[in-house]
């Protein structure tokens, strides 16, 4: 299929794609150290081996732009550009996190910049997002917009089981909503492979079923996302309605934390051809040879990227606990007339 | 990127099924298989298992192409008679890799596809079971086709069924070929007015037949002398192409090209070439031996194989 | 504004009167829309938003597909992204469908993000027995809504209310559900013209009275009002107390009013097990113990689903007969 997009990726956007990835990549690797050291409260499910579809994705949005993010959202969040302080101070419970320490990792949200939360019920996500572009086509039309903004729900294979999935996508096609609906297949419902739990090979086959394009991209090549992204996103825009990308991926670490709980669901083998597809090396590879980066400046990434780590946990560390005295804060807006 | 496929699982599985019925109408009772994670050939020869025998052979679970190269090499290795394929021009492509020759019938599952039909499969795996049981010699009903073959420096080598082309491209990305102005080289099997994709470009400059022994070469990009040829590069998409020169080529010429540039097979972006790395391509007859469906199931109707008396010319 | 200081005039029934609340509504506030299933070209199966779809065009009144998650997630991401949804669930009963939507998003989406998203949604619904429509076209659901955190709940039971219920929920900043009875559709009352609120949380006292508090909620306010006057010629003067809030409850009312009476009474359509009832009946216990004669009453439906059959049904909705029995068990007389 032919794109609408003019060009390839500049050298600045692979830049972005690959610091936005990196960012993820040590944000989840030390993330799920504090939580195994229980210095974190909590489960995390990380995205570890995932960012290429994060970052693809993200890349083409600006903070008018939703998301909506799964139970495995911090990646999302961070791609969306989020603040390694707020998002480790909320992993830790803190007054100064994202959510004031009220919502933790599954529920980590930054609405300022249109990220309207991780979530701890799969697929929960998809209507949200619906709800989020009726508003974005209910304003663009009320300002006498051409141009909408767009939401984007992220959700995996298993969430595509779920009957709100289902109703999300029918709405979304049938009020052309500018959304781009991003399953992130990974081929496991938790520990359940894709074979077992769905009847399909392809999630993008139920596109037919909605009237809306299916299209399937690499999910571990950050490149082809943001190709296969960038396309439906601008159709979404422009008031060509949703399209649902299945970006074909894999969790490298277990369903959670790092060490996960020791089921053995997943060859060694499997896990092996995966890792040897890592999105980072071979984007950093494919960067060095067509001269947009050097090695040396790539270290140099990781090396921020890993001080603005190390200053970001200390800040979280430091940071204050919510007063239980505030407990009940924020259960409902205050209003003058209650 | 790929497009949603428009058979699904069930779908699929009935074309399976329709194949293995045309199969054992031909005769044959040995199957053999690659197997799928969702067990869709399993599924349908779960059901003829009181008629024939089917075994599924060793093959890998990447969810790449890789899994068709290597099932393609154990059916070779399990001496297949005649293979069916239900795909399109990729599945084929890989299916060459690992069985360069193979006595194919193609079945297509997509209306893009210029290597394999759309045939119904009870007739597709009947004619397949007539050549695999020797009922129809495969000299008679299949011509072995083109291919380009594709040496890479420094790297392992590749192929292409119908069109080779070097775009001035520098990712793999979501595959499909985009943007006509980037094309730069190309190689073809087949140039085919009618077919959408690289193939026309050169169809509707100088048509080449699969049946003709030559290739042709497409440079591409302006120059002096050229020509712009409004082809059809993609499903919905004539874009006007700049033909700097285009010729035939003999079997066997070479063609080098150099990168940086990615090279695209039968439609997708495959291979990526950095700068200054060579590749030569070079068209051979020696691809897949397709069986015509047609012409095998009238070579039936000559013999009066399906008939219950004797043959009406008394062989 | 309440009922009591309504100028007599004009006079709409029940549906008439959400019409025009939600009406009120829309042309109040240019962000404010309406979704639901068959609420546009229909008007709704109860006909209760007729001509809205033609006044507001149907950018604004919007036909959904039978999808109530969906109309739920709507509501919550719209409403999070700076629009005022009206949303309706047609039955009370399918609820069930959403419920995923309603009590994990829409009521904690404003906690779970540090109080950093408002949800400005209405949701409108139907609740009630007494049209033969079984079990899952009939039920009184409001005790499911009233134990989550983070959702305001009103159940209307006049046409005044109704519509001052619609418009202040389309006001407020948070969740609300408008829980209608649809026993009451044909109920005629006093409506004023313009716009106006009810206060949140704050409960009517139907009638005064010094023997015994009876609160009832919903379409038994009637029923309850019926009882006392069956009570007050024998003698007993019951108050009457419409909660109208189930949440947050007006408790201040209902315990001075039991000061005052030293006799309770709950009444309510749902099913008495775990109903808001109990809740009612457990604050009148913490809070006026030493006020009370009696153990707190409680008359509602019995723990079974709400049966077809118009002789069962009858049975199983309770009704003035049955709540002055009960009010004079609990005073001793008769």
């Amino acid at each position: 299929m032919a794109s609408s997009q003019a060009s390839e990726p500049s050298a600045e956007v692979l830049k972005d794609l690959h610091y936005r990835m990196v960012r993820i990549r040590h944000f989840e690797e030390e993330a799920g150290k504090l939580m195994e050291q229980g210095k974190s409260p909590g489960a995390l499910h990380l995205y570890i081996g995932e960012e290429a579809v994060a970052s693809g994705v993200m890349v083409h949005l600006t903070d008018n732009d939703q998301i909506t993010s799964t139970h495995r959202g911090h990646g999302h969040l961070v791609a969306k550009g989020g603040d390694f302080k707020k998002m480790y101070a909320e992993l830790f419970g803190r007054e100064t996190g994202y959510n004031k320490g009220r919502g933790g990792s599954m529920h980590i949200s930054n609405v300022d910049a249109g990220m309207l939360g991780a979530n701890g019920i799969v697929a929960a996500g998809p209507p949200i997002a619906v709800g989020a572009a009726f508003s974005n086509k209910y304003l663009a039309r009320i300002e006498g917009r051409d141009r909408m903004d767009v939401a984007v729900p992220f959700f995996g294979d298993g969430a595509t089981n779920e009957g709100a999935f289902h109703e999300a996508a029918n709405m979304a096609a049938i009020w052309k909503l500018p959304v781009v609906f991003i399953c992130e297949n990974n081929g496991y419902g938790e520990f359940t492979p894709q074979a077992e739990h769905q009847a399909i090979s392809d999630v993008a086959d139920r596109a037919a079923g909605y009237g809306m394009p299916g299209v399937i991209c690499d999910g571990m090549d950050a490149v082809a996302v943001w190709e296969a992204a960038g396309e439906a996103i601008e159709r979404a825009r422009t008031g060509g309605g949703p399209t649902l990308v299945e970006c074909k991926t894999y969790r490298f670490v277990d369903h959670v934390g790092l060490r996960g709980i020791g089921l053995h669901y997943r060859t060694d083998e499997e896990l092996e051809e995966w890792r040897a597809r890592d999105p980072i090396p071979q984007h950093e590879q494919r960067m060095i040879e067509m001269g947009v980066m050097t090695a040396e400046e790539i270290q140099a990434v990781h090396d921020a990227v890993m001080a603005d780590i190390t200053e970001s946990i200390e800040f979280a560390e430091n940071s204050p606990l919510p007063d239980p005295a505030d407990l009940l804060n924020d259960v409902y807006t205050p209003t003058a007339a209650s | 990127m790929a497009r949603a496929s428009v058979f699904d699982n069930q779908e699929k599985r009935a074309i399976v099924r329709r194949t293995i019925v045309g199969a054992l109408a031909s005769g044959v009772r040995e199957f053999r298989y690659m197997p799928d994670t969702h067990g869709i050939t399993a599924a349908a020869a779960e059901e003829f298992a009181g008629e024939a025998n089917f075994v599924a052979v060793d093959s890998v679970r990447t969810a790449s192409a890789l899994d068709t190269i290597r099932a393609a090499e154990a059916l070779q290795a399990e001496g297949c008679g005649a293979v069916v394929t239900l795909g399109g021009d990729g599945t084929n492509r890989a299916f060459a890799l690992g069985w360069p020759d193979a006595p194919l019938v193609p079945v297509s599952t997509g209306t893009n596809n210029v290597f394999p039909t759309m045939v119904e499969a009870t007739v597709a795996g009947a004619a397949a079971g007539l050549v695999a049981t020797g009922q129809a010699p495969l000299e008679a009903v299949a011509g072995q086709v083109k291919a380009v073959h594709v040496e890479i420096e420094g790297e392992r080598d590749d192929v292409a069924l119908i069109d080779a082309v070097l775009a001035a491209d520098r990712f793999v990305g979501s595959r499909a070929i985009w943007g006509g102005d980037r094309l730069r080289e190309a190689v073809l099997t087949r140039a085919e007015p009618s077919a959408v994709g690289i193939t026309s470009i050169g169809g509707l400059l100088a048509p080449l037949t699969p049946d003709e022994d030559t290739a042709l070469r497409l440079s591409l990009g302006p120059g002096e002398g050229g020509v712009s040829v409004l082809a059809p590069i993609a499903p919905g998409l004539y874009e006007p192409i700049a033909v700097r020169s285009h010729g035939r080529i003999a079997l066997g010429e070479p063609v080098h090209v150099t990168g940086p540039g990615v090279l695209a097979f039968d439609g997708e972006r495959e291979r990526v070439l950095k700068a200054g790395q060579a590749a030569t391509l070079r068209v051979a007859r020696d691809g897949p031996r397709v069986i015509d469906v047609r012409a095998t199931l009238e070579y039936a109707a000559c013999k009066g194989l399906y008939r219950d008396d004797e043959p009406p010319d008394g062989s | 504004m309440t009922a009591a200081d309504a100028p007599a005039g004009r006079q709409l029934v029940y549906t008439l009167a959400i019409t025009e609340g939600v009406r009120q509504a829309l042309q109040e506030e240019p962000l404010a829309f309406m979704a639901g299933e068959d609420v546009a070209g229909a008007g709704s199966v109860f006909g209760i938003y007729r001509g809205l779809l033609a006044e507001f065009g149907p950018d604004r009144v919007i036909d959904t597909p039978i999808s109530e998650s969906g109309i739920i997630g709507l509501a919550v991401g719209a409403g999070a992204t700076g629009l005022k949804p009206i949303v309706d669930i047609m039955f009370m009963d399918f609820i069930g469908e959403c419920m995923d939507e309603i009590v994990n998003q829409l009521a904690k989406m404003r906690y779970m993000f540090g109080g950093k998203a408002t949800l400005p949604v209405t949701v409108l619904t139907m609740s009630g027995a007494g049209m033969n429509l079984a079990a899952q076209h009939s039920q009184s659901l409001e005790a499911w809504l009233c134990h989550t955190p983070g959702l305001k709940v009103v159940m209307p039971a006049t046409a005044y209310d109704v519509k001052g219920a619609i418009i202040t929920a389309a006001r407020e900043p948070n969740p609300v559900f408008v829980v209608m009875c649809k026993g009451l559709m044909a109920l005629p009352g006093d409506v004023p013209e313009e716009p106006y609120t009810l206060p949140i949380g704050k409960a009517n006292v139907i009638r005064e009275g010094d023997g015994l508090t009876i609160v009832a909620h919903g379409r038994m306010i009637h029923e309850a009002t019926k009882a006392a006057d069956i009570l007050a010629g024998e003698g007993v003067s019951a108050e009457v107390i419409d909660p109208l809030w189930l949440q947050p409850l007006d408790t201040d009312t209902i315990i001075n009013s039991v000061a005052k009476t030293h006799n309770a009474l709950v009444v309510h359509e749902a099913v008495r097990f775990g109903g808001v009832g109990a809740e009612i009946a457990a604050q009148i216990a913490e809070l006026a113990f030493d006020s009370l004669d009696a153990p707190v009453g409680r008359v509602a439906a019995p723990f079974s689903p709400v049966p077809f059959s118009p002789v069962l049904e009858q049975t199983y909705v309770p009704n003035a007969e049955r709540i002055a029995d009960e009010a004079r068990r609990i005073l001793g007389v008769g």
